[in-house]
């Protein structure tokens, strides 16, 4: 709570007649923040943002600019603070442009027409939000989305300090959605304070600063997405299992849901030892995690995306520092895993001097106990980064008795119990 | 947006056009009678002020009806849907009945504005009134005060006519004091309902909408139906209660301007005066007199089936 403090609240409740939705709300928002609402549906998000702009009755402290947000007159209200709701009513034929004009009403004068520079700042908010070629037609006629991009724009052009919105980009493609939240956190990098009700929480996550997470009328978490949507966070609030990640292009946090089934219910069947790299097992990781089996990768750098599922799916893993040789103890840990395992699936994957004893290791298992999973329109040799000797290693192995599949429904009919003569498939 | 100068222009001089032409009509055909003695007095004194008379009303119910759809949010409303008209009507009744016909005028005013007072009152128990409260407080105390109406129709005796007239609406003893009464509500309650033309324009998308936009929403309720009480109230005491020019005219001005209410309040002033001068002329002179109220309804309520169709153009 500083002197900055564009909005504050402090210990706010807010509802609907007897039905209180918020309890105890504390937050403030200084200059210059993009901050995102999330929580579950019915958690109170949309009435914390219209509770900020008076439409819901609130007692408490809530102040705009240190002072009182119901000591305001409309019009000041009106010239502090700017709201796009999700949808509006449209029961008039009015033009976009006489329907972006009406954030200048509050300038205006009773008595004179607008002036050309209302006129030109909404020409400005049409083109920022590229509804410019819409300018002339009814709003009746618009697609959700259009419509949506519209009341943005009325909303720019009425030119406030306070930006809310809410749901901002749920009509909106795409491509929309990049373009409106880029132009929001531009808006938050002049100055403005933009505050946003979001569902989609990797979107919000991408561009907000700030991320505050709702629910039951309480605000659960406040601060970075980093900080706000972890796996256990997701889980406790919405009751959904998620990964969090680190997104590799953004390095902004990002969920996953994962499938409900992989959490499986029940004893494993079997101990199956998953030996990838390079990203190979990623998919195949996720593939079987939702089966009854118990599940262990087997050694993995710390860079390589196959940790990063591991650890994410809690996959046991023999985890190495990146760019280095494996190290003896690893080694022998990856033999004690492959002693243990009833089945191992080899996930073909590129080979390198460094990682070349891993796949020597798998010479000393029996070969009945292990599925080779190569891609279609691959061979061993394509993986080879060591003149020849992964590409023989592959080979002896499948010789020697491994089956081999192109596909992970093969390596499924493998693990569930079909291990009986090799199938082998001359790659 | 470019034509609505020459649009207006074009209806101010429609008005004027109107109302000459109207005032030269009768039953007697078209110009100013020559023969018979008082014929000029005919023109100047009963012809003129009724068709002026008709015209202002006409503009008072158009007025209204402008503003009422724009605070309502719905195309459909109507300047009657607070319960004026019936209101207007039970006062009407009574004076009939109990006072044998006497202050007729003064009791339709008062119980046009009683009906609006109770359904204001009823509607605002809770503190903020909602639109839909007012609307559905408004039906439900039309359909009351009609049952007095026909209550008191029943029991009226010798003096059914003169109500049943009431209800219908005409301009049969319209004074040159009706017309400059009528004139006098209509600048007033128009020049007010112009003055909140861009608040309404904010409002006609939502309550929630006009505050975020910075508009004093209650200010422009109160404006709105204190000015629409005026004019409907005033309407219904000078010529009972006509009905669908308060409905029609604001479609038709929106179809040809756009719903901005700057534009659309001064034109239904001139289309509403237009339509109703029109109407209560041909009652006057091709069907030996009747009630103007069933012209406009017999023009109105097709025209109104026909917008419920056209929804897609419905402005």
């Amino acid at each position: 709570m500083s002197a900055r403090d564009r909005i504050r609240a402090e210990n706010l409740h807010a509802g609907y007649g007897e039905q209180e939705i918020l309890k105890a709300i504390s937050c403030s928002f200084v200059p210059g923040t993009f901050a995102g609402i999330i929580g579950p549906n019915g958690s109170g998000k949309t009435t914390l943002l219209r509770a900020f702009s008076r439409v819901v009755p609130s007692a408490g402290v809530l102040t705009l600019e240190g002072k009182d947000v119901r000591d305001y007159t409309p019009p000041e209200l009106g010239m502090a603070l700017g709201f796009v709701p999700q949808d509006e009513e449209r029961p008039f034929s009015y033009t976009v442009m006489q329907v972006v004009l009406m954030s200048r009403y509050v300038r205006a004068s009773r008595f004179t027409s607008l002036s050309p520079d209302d006129y030109a700042r909404c020409r400005d908010a049409l083109k920022e939000t590229g509804t410019t070629h819409l300018a002339d037609r009814s709003i009746r006629t618009l697609s959700g989305g259009e419509w949506q991009r519209v009341l943005i724009a009325r909303a720019l052009a009425q030119d406030t300090p306070v930006l809310l919105l809410d749901e901002p980009t749920s009509h909106l493609d795409l491509a929309h959605q990049a373009e409106v939240l880029s132009l929001l956190r531009r808006l938050a990098g002049v100055g403005r304070t933009v505050i946003g009700v979001f569902h989609d929480l990797n979107l919000a996550a991408l561009y907000c600063d700030r991320l505050i997470m709702v629910c039951d009328g309480r605000i659960v978490t406040d601060g970075t997405p980093a900080q706000v949507l972890t796996a256990q966070r997701i889980r406790q609030v919405y009751g959904a299992e998620v990964v969090a990640s680190c997104h590799p292009a953004t390095g902004r946090v990002f969920l996953l849901p994962v499938h409900a089934a992989a959490r499986p219910q029940g004893t494993a069947r079997l101990n199956v030892t998953v030996v990838s790299g390079g990203g190979s097992g990623a998919s195949l990781f996720h593939f079987l995690a939702g089966r009854v089996f118990a599940l262990s990768a087997g050694v993995l750098a710390t860079t390589d995306t196959d940790y990063q599922t591991a650890t994410a799916l809690e996959i046991p893993c023999i985890p190495i520092p990146p760019f280095s040789h494996i190290p003896a103890p690893a080694l022998e840990e990856l033999g004690g895993v492959l002693a243990g395992a009833d089945r191992v699936v080899l996930s073909a994957h590129p080979v390198g001097p460094g990682n070349l004893p891993v796949l020597l290791a798998l010479g000393e298992v029996d070969p009945a106990r292990v599925v080779v999973h190569l891609s279609e329109g691959r061979d061993f040799g394509s993986y080879d980064f060591v003149k020849g000797i992964a590409e023989a290693a592959y080979r002896d192995l499948v010789d020697a008795g491994a089956r081999c599949t192109a596909t992970y429904e093969g390596v499924l009919a493998f693990l569930d119990g079909d291990a009986g003569g090799p199938e082998g498939r001359e790659p | 947006m470019t034509r609505t100068v020459p649009v207006i222009l074009g209806l101010g001089v429609a008005a004027v056009v109107t109302v000459v032409l109207c005032t030269l009509t009768g039953p007697a055909g078209f110009g100013i009678p020559s023969t018979g003695p008082g014929a000029a007095d005919i023109v100047g004194g009963i012809r003129l002020p009724r068709v002026l008379a008709a015209f202002f009303v006409g503009g008072c119910l158009a007025v209204a009806g402008a503003a009422m759809q724009a605070l309502f949010r719905n195309p459909m409303a109507d300047p009657y849907i607070l319960g004026t008209s019936s209101g207007g009507a039970l006062g009407a009744a009574l004076a009939i009945v109990f006072l044998g016909g006497l202050y007729v005028p003064v009791f339709a005013w008062a119980g046009a504005v009683v009906a609006m007072l109770i359904v204001w009152s009823i509607a605002g128990q809770r503190g903020v009134i909602s639109v839909e409260t007012l609307l559905l407080t408004g039906i439900a105390v039309s359909f009351f005060f009609s049952a007095v109406v026909s209550f008191l129709v029943a029991i009226a005796g010798q003096n059914v006519h003169q109500i049943i007239f009431w209800l219908m609406g005409g301009f049969w003893n319209a004074s040159p004091g009706d017309a400059l009464l009528a004139a006098a509500i209509l600048v007033l309650a128009g020049a007010a309902l112009f003055a909140v033309g861009r608040d309404l324009n904010a409002l006609s998308l939502g309550e929630e909408t006009a505050a975020h936009l910075g508009i004093d929403t209650a200010r422009v309720r109160w404006t709105v139906l204190g000015s629409s009480t005026l004019l409907v109230a005033g309407a219904v005491s000078i010529a009972g209660s006509v009905g669908f020019i308060g409905l029609v005219t604001p479609h038709i001005v929106r179809m040809l301007l756009g719903p901005d209410n700057r534009v659309v309040i001064p034109a239904c002033v001139l289309a509403g005066g237009i339509l109703l001068a029109v109407s209560d002329t041909l009652a006057r002179s091709f069907f030996s007199d009747i009630s103007v109220g069933i012209i406009t309804a017999f023009i109105g309520a097709p025209f109104f089936i026909w917008l419920i169709y056209q929804r897609g153009h419905v402005a």
